[in-house]
C-alpha cells in the first residue's frame, strides 16, 4: 500500500518538475548583466563635527547616484586617522583640525598620501547654564578654567563671578575639537584638563550644562543652534579690550568671532583615482559653498575656497 | 513527658519564626520581580508611546476602532475562554500562524531581494537537488558503504555548491583560477529565467510536494494529497495575474501564499478534520474584519489616525538627515545578515566544543586538569567587556586578514567571538543535564560512543542547547560596542549585497540617532528604531520557545 502510494507520488513529482523546467527553458528569460552606471563604494570616517556635513553630502550624492554606496562614520578626527584612514581602510577622513606630522608619517608608512581640503568653518561655542550671570569670557580666563592645574571656582577666575565650583563638560581627547581648543585657547604650553566630563556625544554636553547651574562646556556651533533655548552661549573676547563677540555664522564668516576654526576633509590620493571617489569629492567641494552647509550650522567655504579646492582636486586626479 | 512537652513548644515556637522569615523572604522576592518588571515595562511603554504616538490620533479614531476591533475581539475571546477551551486554543494558534506567516513572508522577500537573489537560490536548489540525487542513488546501490558515501557527499558538495577549491578560499589565497561549481555557473549565467519562473521549481514545487505529502499521510488518500499539492501550485501561479493587481508583485504573492496561506490552510484542514474547536477559526476573521471595518469607517467619517514615527516608510527607507524621512531598512538587512554569519559560525563551533568538553575530553589526570582550566577560562571569557572583542576583531580580521572594515563578515565574526563562550557554556549545561543512566543504557546495548552521542545525548540535549543559543543570538543582535570598534559605519544607505560588503546594523544606527543634534531624532526616530529591534528580538525569543517546546514534546 505504502509503496504504491510512494511510486505514484514520485512519478507525478518528476513529471511536474520536468514540465516546469521545460517551461523555464522555453522562454521567459531575463538579462542578468548590469547597466553600467557609476557604482562602487566610498568610505568616509573621521571627525564627529564634520560628520553632519559629510552625511548630508552622502545623502544628496546618493540621491543622484543610487548605485554608489557612500558610508559615513563619526570616529573622531584622530581616531579616524589612526584606525581607518592611515591604515588605508578609508577613502576620506573628516577632521576638525589640521592633520598632525605624526599622522602624516603614519599614513606615509602605508603609502597613503592625504590631500587636504578645507570644506567649512565652525564657530566653536562655549556655553553655560541659562541661569548663569556670566556673559563674556576671554581666552585667558578660558585657559585658566580648562588647563590641567585649573582653578576650581568661578570667583578664582574673575571676582565678579559666583563663589561656586565649576563642573566642566567637553569632548574626549580623541576629538579634533579637543585638540583645537587645547592648542588655540588653553595654550600650547599647557595641557587640557582631564578633570572634566569627557564624551564623544555633544548632546550629553548640552544635557550636562542644562542640568547644572555651575556647568560650562564647549562644542560646535551646530549643536548650539539646535539647542539655543536650553543653554546660553558666552560671548568671547580674544584678549582683554578686544570687545566681546557672540558666536554666530556671520561673525565666524567675517572673522570677528575669535573661536572660528576651519573644518577639513582629507582624501587618500590613491582612492581619488577611482571614479566614484572623484565624483563624490567633486560634489562635496562644489556643495560645500552652498546653503546645505549653512543649514546644518556651519559656515560655507565661499567661492574662492571652492575654486581653489576644485583646481587642487584636478591636479591630483590623473585620469 | 515534661521534657517532651518542652521540646514540642520550642519546636512550635521555631516554626512560627521560620514561617515569618519565609513570608518576608517571599515578599522580598515578589518585590524584586515587581521592581524589575515594572521598571522595564515603564521604559518600554514610554519608548513605544514615543514611537507610535497614539495620542496624535482623533478621539473619534480611537472610538471607532474600540467599537469595531477591541470590543468584538475581546468579547469573542472571553466567550471562547469561558465556553470552549479547545476553540480558544485553535483561535490563538490560527492567529499565531497567520502572524508568523506574514513575518516569514517579509523575511523571505528581504532575503530574496537583498541577500540571496532568486537566481542564486535557483542555482543553489539545482545544486542541492543533484546532491540529493547522488546520495539517493548511492544509498540504493551501496547501502552499507557509509564512509564512502560521506566522502562522495563532500566531493559532490564541492563540485555542485562550492567549486574546487571553494570560491571564498580561492579568493583569499589569490589563486589565479579555480573550477567553478554548478551553482556558480548557473548563477553567473548571462541569461536566467524570470524570477517567478525560477521560484516555481525551486520553492513552489518542494512546498507543494511537502504539503501534499503531509495531507496524504493525514487523510490516507492519494487523491487528497494530489489535490493539496495542486491547490498550492495553482494558488502560487495565480500570482502571475493577481500579484501585480494587488500590488505585491508575482514573487511577493508566491511567497505570501507559501509562507502564510499554505500553513494556515493545512491548519484549517486539520481543525476541520478533527472537528474540535471549529469556532476558534472565526477569531482571526473577527480581528481582520474589525480592522478593515474600522479603517473604512474612519476614512469615511474623516477621523485622522495617529501619525507614528514607526510606520511603513520607516521600515522600508534608509536613514536620512531629515528625521521625518529616516528609516531603518538597510541596517535591518545588515543586522539579519550579521545574524546569519553569527549563527553559521558560532553554532557549529560552540556546540562542537561543548560536545568535546563534555563527552570526549579527559576528566582525570594532568590532561583533565588542563581541561578544567580551559573550562574556567571559557567562563572568564564570557565576562570580558564587549569592546575588547571589537578590538580583537579589528586587529585579527581587519588588520591581519585584510577583510574590509565595517563589513558584515567582520562584524559577524567579532560579535560571534563575543557570544561563543556563552554558547559553549549553555550547550555544556544542556549536555550535562542528560542523565548518565541514558548513556550507560546506550553503551549497554552495544552502541559506540559516536552512536550514543548522536542518537541519545544530542536529541535529549537539543532543546536546552537551542534555548541557550537563541538567547545568546538575542544578545548578539543588540550588541553595539564591537561594531563601533570594527568600523561599522554610522550612516549606511544601501543594504549590503554580500557578506564582504560594508554594512550598518540596527544597534549601531540607534546609537547614531542618539547623537544627532536635531532632538526629533532622539525623541522620535530612536524610539521607533528601538521598538523595531525589540520586536525582532521578541520574534527570535518566541521562535526559541516554540522550537524548544516542539522538541520537548517530541521526546
Amino acid at each position: 500500500m505504502t509503496r504504491e502510494l510512494t511510486s505514484v507520488s514520485r512519478r507525478e513529482f518528476v513529471a511536474g518538475v520536468g514540465a516546469t523546467s521545460a517551461l523555464a527553458l522555453a522562454g521567459c528569460t531575463q538579462d542578468t548583466s548590469g547597466d553600467g552606471g557609476l557604482s562602487g563604494e566610498v568610505v568616509v570616517k573621521g571627525s564627529s563635527t564634520v560628520f553632519p556635513v559629510s552625511d548630508k553630502m552622502a545623502e544628496e550624492f546618493m540621491s543622484e547616484h543610487g548605485d554608489v554606496n557612500v558610508t559615513t562614520d563619526s570616529t573622531g578626527s584622530g581616531g579616524g586617522f589612526e584606525n581607518h584612514f592611515c591604515p588605508g581602510n578609508a577613502d576620506i577622513n573628516g577632521a576638525s583640525r589640521p592633520i598632525t606630522d605624526s599622522e602624516i608619517e603614519h599614513c606615509g608608512e602605508n603609502d597613503v598620501e592625504p590631500i587636504e581640503f578645507q570644506v567649512a568653518s565652525d564657530a566653536l561655542t562655549v556655553a553655560v547654564n541659562n541661569a548663569s550671570d556670566v556673559d563674556c569670557v576671554t581666552f585667558d580666563e578660558l585657559s585658566q578654567i580648562w588647563r590641567e592645574d585649573r582653578t576650581t571656582t568661578w570667583s578664582d577666575v574673575n571676582e565678579e563671578w559666583p563663589n561656586q565650583e565649576f563642573s566642566l563638560y567637553g569632548p574626549a581627547n580623541t576629538s579634533g575639537t579637543y585638540d583645537w581648543f587645547n592648542e588655540n585657547v588653553v595654550g600650547e604650553e599647557y595641557s587640557h584638563t582631564a578633570d572634566h566630563q569627557a564624551t564623544e556625544d555633544d548632546n550629553q554636553i548640552v544635557r550636562g550644562i542644562e542640568d547644572n547651574e555651575n556647568a560650562m562646556g564647549y562644542f560646535g556651533y551646530a549643536y548650539y543652534q539646535e539647542n539655543s533655548d536650553r543653554v546660553k552661549a558666552l560671548e568671547i573676547e580674544q584678549s582683554e579690550g578686544d570687545g566681546c563677540t557672540e558666536p554666530s555664522l556671520s561673525n565666524a564668516k567675517d572673522g570677528s568671532y575669535p573661536m572660528a576654526r576651519p573644518l577639513f576633509i582629507y582624501v587618500n590620493k590613491e582612492s581619488l583615482q577611482r571614479e566614484e571617489v572623484y565624483e563624490f569629492v567633486k560634489f562635496y567641494l562644489e556643495n560645500a559653498e552652498t546653503n546645505l552647509v549653512q543649514d546644518i550650522g556651519y559656515v560655507p567655504s565661499g567661492t574662492d575656497l571652492r575654486d581653489e579646492n576644485l583646481s587642487k582636486l584636478e591636479e591630483n586626479y590623473d585620469a | 513527658m515534661a521534657t517532651q512537652d518542652g521540646l514540642e513548644t520550642s519546636r512550635e515556637g521555631d516554626q512560627q519564626v521560620s514561617r515569618m522569615r519565609g513570608r518576608i523572604f517571599e515578599a522580598m522576592c515578589l518585590a524584586a520581580t515587581a521592581i524589575g518588571l515594572v521598571a522595564v515595562g515603564i521604559l518600554l511603554l514610554y519608548v513605544t508611546a514615543d514611537a507610535i504616538r497614539p495620542f496624535s490620533a482623533d478621539p473619534g479614531w480611537h472610538l471607532v476602532f474600540f467599537a469595531t476591533l477591541v470590543v468584538p475581539s475581546t468579547g469573542f475571546g472571553l466567550y471562547l475562554y469561558a465556553r470552549d477551551g479547545n476553540a480558544g486554543k485553535v483561535a490563538y494558534t490560527a492567529l499565531g500562524l497567520g502572524l508568523i506567516g506574514v513575518l516569514l513572508a517579509g523575511a523571505l522577500v528581504i532575503l530574496f531581494v537583498e541577500i540571496f537573489p532568486y537566481g542564486e537560490w535557483f542555482a543553489l536548489s539545482i545544486a542541492l537537488a543533484i546532491l540529493g540525487a547522488v546520495t539517493v542513488v548511492h544509498r540504493r546501490y551501496r547501502r552499507h558503504a557509509e564512509t564512502e558515501r560521506t566522502g562522495l557527499l563532500i566531493v559532490t558538495l564541492l563540485v555542485t555548491v562550492f567549486g574546487i577549491p571553494p570560491g571564498a578560499i580561492a579568493e583569499l589565497l589569490g589563486l589565479p583560477f579555480y573550477i567553478p561549481s554548478v551553482r556558480g555557473l548557473i548563477a553567473s549565467s548571462p541569461v536566467l529565467p524570470l524570477d517567478w519562473i525560477m521560484l516555481v521549481p525551486s520553492l513552489v514545487l518542494p512546498v507543494a510536494a511537502a504539503a501534499g505529502w503531509f495531507v496524504r499521510g493525514r487523510r490516507e488518500s492519494n487523491r487528497a494529497g494530489l489535490v493539496t499539492a495542486g491547490a498550492v501550485i495553482v494558488g502560487s501561479v495565480l500570482g502571475v495575474g493577481l500579484g501585480p493587481v494587488v500590488g505585491v508583485g508575482v514573487e511577493g504573492w508566491m511567497l505570501i501564499v507559501l509562507s502564510t496561506a499554505v500553513p494556515l490552510g493545512l491548519y484549517v484542514e486539520s481543525v476541520l478534520r478533527r472537528d474540535e474547536g471549529r469556532l476558534g477559526l472565526l477569531f482571526p476573521v473577527v480581528l481582520v474584519g474589525g480592522t478593515l471595518l474600522g479603517a473604512v469607517l474612519t476614512r469615511t467619517l474623516g477621523f485622522a489616525g495617529p501619525d507614528p514615527w514607526l510606520d511603513w516608510g520607516f521600515l522600508t527607507s534608509a536613514t536620512s538627515t531629515t528625521p521625518a524621512d529616516a528609516g531603518i531598512y538597510p541596517v535591518m538587512v545588515g543586522s539579519i545578515m550579521l545574524l546569519i554569519v553569527i549563527v553559521l559560525t558560532t553554532f557549529p563551533v560552540g556546540v562542537g566544543a561543548a560536545i568535546y568538553l563534555e563527552e570526549y575530553a579527559p576528566s582525570s589526570g594532568l590532561m583533565g586538569r588542563l581541561v578544567t582550566l580551559i573550562e574556567i577560562n571559557i567562563g572568564n571569557l564570557a565576562g570580558v567587556p564587549s569592546v575588547v572583542y571589537g578590538l580583537l576583531g579589528l586587529a585579527l580580521f581587519v588588520r591581519f586578514f585584510q577583510m574590509p572594515t565595517g563589513s558584515v563578515i567582520v562584524g559577524g565574526l567579532a560579535v560571534g567571538l563575543l557570544i561563543l563562550p556563552i554558547i559553549i557554556i549553555s550547550a555544556q549545561e544542556a549536555i550535562r543535564s542528560v542523565p548518565d543512566s541514558m548513556r550507560e543504557a546506550s553503551y549497554g546495548m552495544g552502541a559506540t560512543r559516536w552512536q550514543t552521542v548522536r542518537n541519545v545525548v544530542l536529541p535529549e540535549a537539543l532543546p536546552g542547547i537551542l534555548t541557550g543559543t537563541i538567547l545568546a543570538f538575542g544578545r548578539a543582535i543588540g550588541e553595539t560596542a564591537p561594531l563601533l570598534m570594527i568600523g561599522m559605519a554610522a550612516s549606511v544607505r544601501v543594504p549590503p549585497n554580500g557578506f564582504f560588503s560594508r554594512s550598518g546594523a540596527m544597534p549601531r544606527q540607534i546609537f547614531q540617532w542618539a547623537r544627532q543634534f536635531d532632538p526629533a531624532f532622539l525623541n522620535g526616530v530612536l524610539p521607533a528604531g528601538v521598538v523595531t529591534l525589540v520586536f525582532v528580538l521578541l520574534v527570535m525569543n518566541g521562535t526559541a520557545i516554540i522550537i524548544r517546546n516542539r522538541y520537548q514534546r517530541g521526546s
